[in-house]
C-alpha cells in the first residue's frame, strides 16, 4: 500500500511539472535575458535665442533646432522619429517645418522642406513615410526620397490591443491572420516592490516576436513627482519572453510623442536633452547577460 | 537677545495664522464645479472651430511674429497663446477684430494675440472664468490640494498634473492598457488638444485636485 501511494505521488510530481512546462504558458521570470545599451547616436542642436529671426532659423542646417520655452511653455522641438529600410534615421524639426534625414551612425544626410512643422512620424512596411502635421493631426505620405506622394491615402498601421489585468500582469490581442501562433500574449511583471502601470505593443516583426513596453513604478505617491521606470521586452511567437531592456532613461527635455522604435530587432529612444538629440540604441539580436531578479 | 524670543515666536504664529486663514479664505471664495462640468468646459474648447482669416496671420505687436497658420485654414481647438487666457466667445471676439490667432513663448507676451496657454486652460476648465489668468503653475497648488493616493489608481476626471513652472494637463480618464487621456493646451501642437499618453512624459509631475470641486 505504502509502495502503491509513492508510485502515486511520483506520477503526481511528474504530472505538476509537465503542467509547468513553457507550453503556451507565460515565461517565469527568473532569469530574464538583459540586453544593455548597445550605441548612443548623438545628434547636435542649435537652440532658439530670444530674438527669432529667418536668420536664426535657417542657421546650422545640420543640427536639429530646439526652443527652450519658458515660466509656463515646455521645451519645444524633435518629437518625432522612425527608421528607414537601410537603417537611417528620420527626425522631425518642426520649428524649421522640415524632416531631416541622418545615415546609421547618425550624420546628417538631407531635410525635407515639407512646408508644415509635424510631430510623428512613421515609416510604413513598404518604406512610405507617414507624416503628422502637428497642427491638425492630419497625415502626408512621403517617398524615402522626400517627395509627397498626392495620391496616396495615408493611414497608420493598427497596433495589437493591450490590457493591464492587475499590477502584475496583462495581455496584448496579437492579431493571429498569417500567425499560427498568435493570439492572446500573456505578460506578467513580477519584481518585489514594482508594479505595473502599463502596456503598449510597439511592434510585432515578420517572425511574430512581439515587443512590448512596460511602465512600472515602485509606489504610486506623487506628492514629490510621479516617478516610474520603463522596460521593452521581446516575445517570441509562441509567447516566450526572449529577453528585457530594463536601463530606458526616462529624462525628457522635450516629451517625445515617438518615443520607442523597433526595427530588425534594434529598439531606438528618442531622448532629447538640452545639449543634443540622442538616439539610444539596444540591439536584441546580441548575446545577452541573465540577470536573476 | 533671548528675552525676545516668545515675542518672535507670537509673530511667527500670527504671521502663519494670516497666511492660513487667507488661503482658507481663498479657497471659500472659490467657485464650486462638478467633474462632468469640467470635462465639458475642457471639450467646448478642444472642439471650437474656427477659420483663420489673413489678418490673424499678423502680430501688430510684434515684427518678430510668425503663425502657425494658414489663410482661410479650418482650425479645431482654441489656439495656444502663451499668457492667454481666452474662453471660445472671448477669442472668436479677438479674431474678427484682427488679432493674431495664438502665439508663442519665443515671440512675448502679445497683447495683440488671442488663444490660451496650459494653465490658462486648466483654469477655465476648473470655471475660474472670472479670475482673469490669476494661476501660473507655479501658483495652482494655492487652490488645488495634492493627491495623497496612488496616482496610477485614484485621480479623477477634471483633475491635473501639474509640472510647476513648465506645463499642465487635464487628467480626463484611465486607459485599459495603463495609459492615460488628456486634454491641454499644447504649445507643440498649438491649440487644445485631448490625447492618450504614456505615463513617461509626466515624470516629476505633481497630481492636484481642485478643491472647489463638489464629489
Amino acid at each position: 500500500m505504502a509502495r502503491n501511494s509513492r508510485v502515486f505521488l511520483l506520477f503526481l510530481l511528474f504530472g505538476l511539472l509537465a503542467s509547468d512546462a513553457p507550453n503556451g504558458r507565460p515565461e517565469l521570470e527568473s532569469n530574464v535575458c538583459t540586453i544593455v545599451l548597445t550605441r548612443i547616436l548623438r545628434i547636435p542642436i542649435s537652440m532658439l535665442g530670444a530674438q527669432v529671426t529667418a536668420e536664426s532659423l535657417n542657421a546650422a542646417p545640420a543640427t536639429l533646432l530646439v526652443s527652450p520655452g519658458a515660466a509656463d511653455e515646455p521645451p519645444a522641438g524633435p518629437s518625432g522619429f522612425d527608421v528607414l529600410a537601410d537603417g537611417s534615421l528620420l527626425i522631425n524639426d518642426p520649428l524649421r517645418s522640415r524632416v531631416s534625414l541622418f545615415d546609421s551612425h547618425g550624420g546628417f544626410r538631407k531635410a525635407w522642406k515639407i512646408g508644415f512643422a509635424a510631430d510623428s512620424l512613421t515609416v510604413t512596411a513598404n518604406d512610405v513615410v507617414l507624416v503628422r502635421e502637428a497642427t491638425t493631426g492630419q497625415l502626408h505620405a512621403f517617398d524615402r526620397e522626400g517627395k509627397a506622394l498626392q495620391a496616396e491615402e495615408g493611414s497608420l498601421p493598427g497596433q495589437a490591443e493591450a490590457r493591464v489585468l492587475n499590477s502584475k500582469s496583462g495581455t496584448i490581442r496579437r492579431p493571429s491572420i498569417g500567425n499560427p501562433q498568435g493570439g492572446l500574449l500573456e505578460v506578467t511583471f513580477d519584481k518585489p516592490g514594482s508594479s505595473l502601470v502599463s502596456l503598449e505593443t510597439l511592434s510585432i516583426d515578420q517572425k511574430g516576436d512581439t515587443y512590448v513596453a512596460l511602465e512600472t513604478s515602485a509606489s504610486g505617491d506623487a506628492t514629490e513627482g510621479i516617478n516610474l521606470s520603463k522596460y521593452v521586452r521581446r516575445y517570441s511567437s509562441d509567447g516566450k519572453l526572449l529577453c528585457e531592456i530594463a536601463d530606458i532613461p526616462v529624462d525628457y527635455y522635450i516629451s517625445p510623442i515617438d518615443e520607442l522604435r523597433v526595427h530588425k530587432g534594434l529598439v531606438y529612444q528618442l531622448q532629447t536633452t538640452s545639449s543634443e538629440v540622442r538616439i539610444n540604441v539596444w540591439d536584441t539580436n546580441q548575446l545577452c547577460s541573465h540577470s536573476p531578479h | 537677545m533671548l528675552t525676545h524670543l516668545p515675542l518672535l515666536f507670537v509673530c511667527v504664529w500670527l504671521i502663519s495664522d494670516l497666511h492660513t486663514q487667507a488661503q482658507v479664505e481663498v479657497i471659500a471664495r472659490l467657485p464650486r464645479t462638478t467633474r462632468a462640468e469640467i470635462l465639458a468646459r475642457a471639450e467646448k474648447l478642444a472642439k471650437h472651430t474656427w477659420v483663420c482669416g489673413a489678418p490673424n496671420l499678423r502680430a501688430s505687436c510684434s515684427k518678430r511674429y510668425l503663425s502657425d497658420w494658414k489663410s482661410g485654414q479650418s482650425v479645431t481647438g482654441i489656439p495656444y497663446c502663451w499668457g492667454g487666457i481666452d474662453g471660445s466667445e472671448e477669442f472668436d471676439r479677438k479674431l474678427a477684430k484682427g488679432l493674431a490667432a495664438g502665439a508663442h513663448s519665443r515671440f512675448g507676451v502679445l497683447k495683440c494675440a488671442a488663444g490660451i496657454d496650459c494653465s490658462g486652460f486648466v483654469t477655465l476648465s476648473w470655471g475660474l472664468s472670472s479670475s482673469g489668468h490669476a494661476y501660473t503653475t507655479s501658483t495652482l497648488r494655492n487652490i488645488a490640494g495634492k493627491l495623497k493616493s496612488n496616482v496610477f489608481e485614484d485621480l479623477k476626471p477634471g483633475d491635473v498634473l501639474n509640472k510647476p513652472g513648465s506645463h499642465v494637463v487635464l487628467f480626463t480618464g484611465y486607459n485599459a492598457d495603463g495609459t492615460i487621456a488628456v486634454c491641454e493646451a499644447s504649445s507643440s501642437q498649438a491649440r487644445v488638444v485631448c490625447r492618450k499618453s504614456t505615463w513617461s512624459r509626466f515624470k516629476g509631475y505633481i497630481a492636484l485636485q481642485y478643491k472647489g470641486i463638489d464629489d
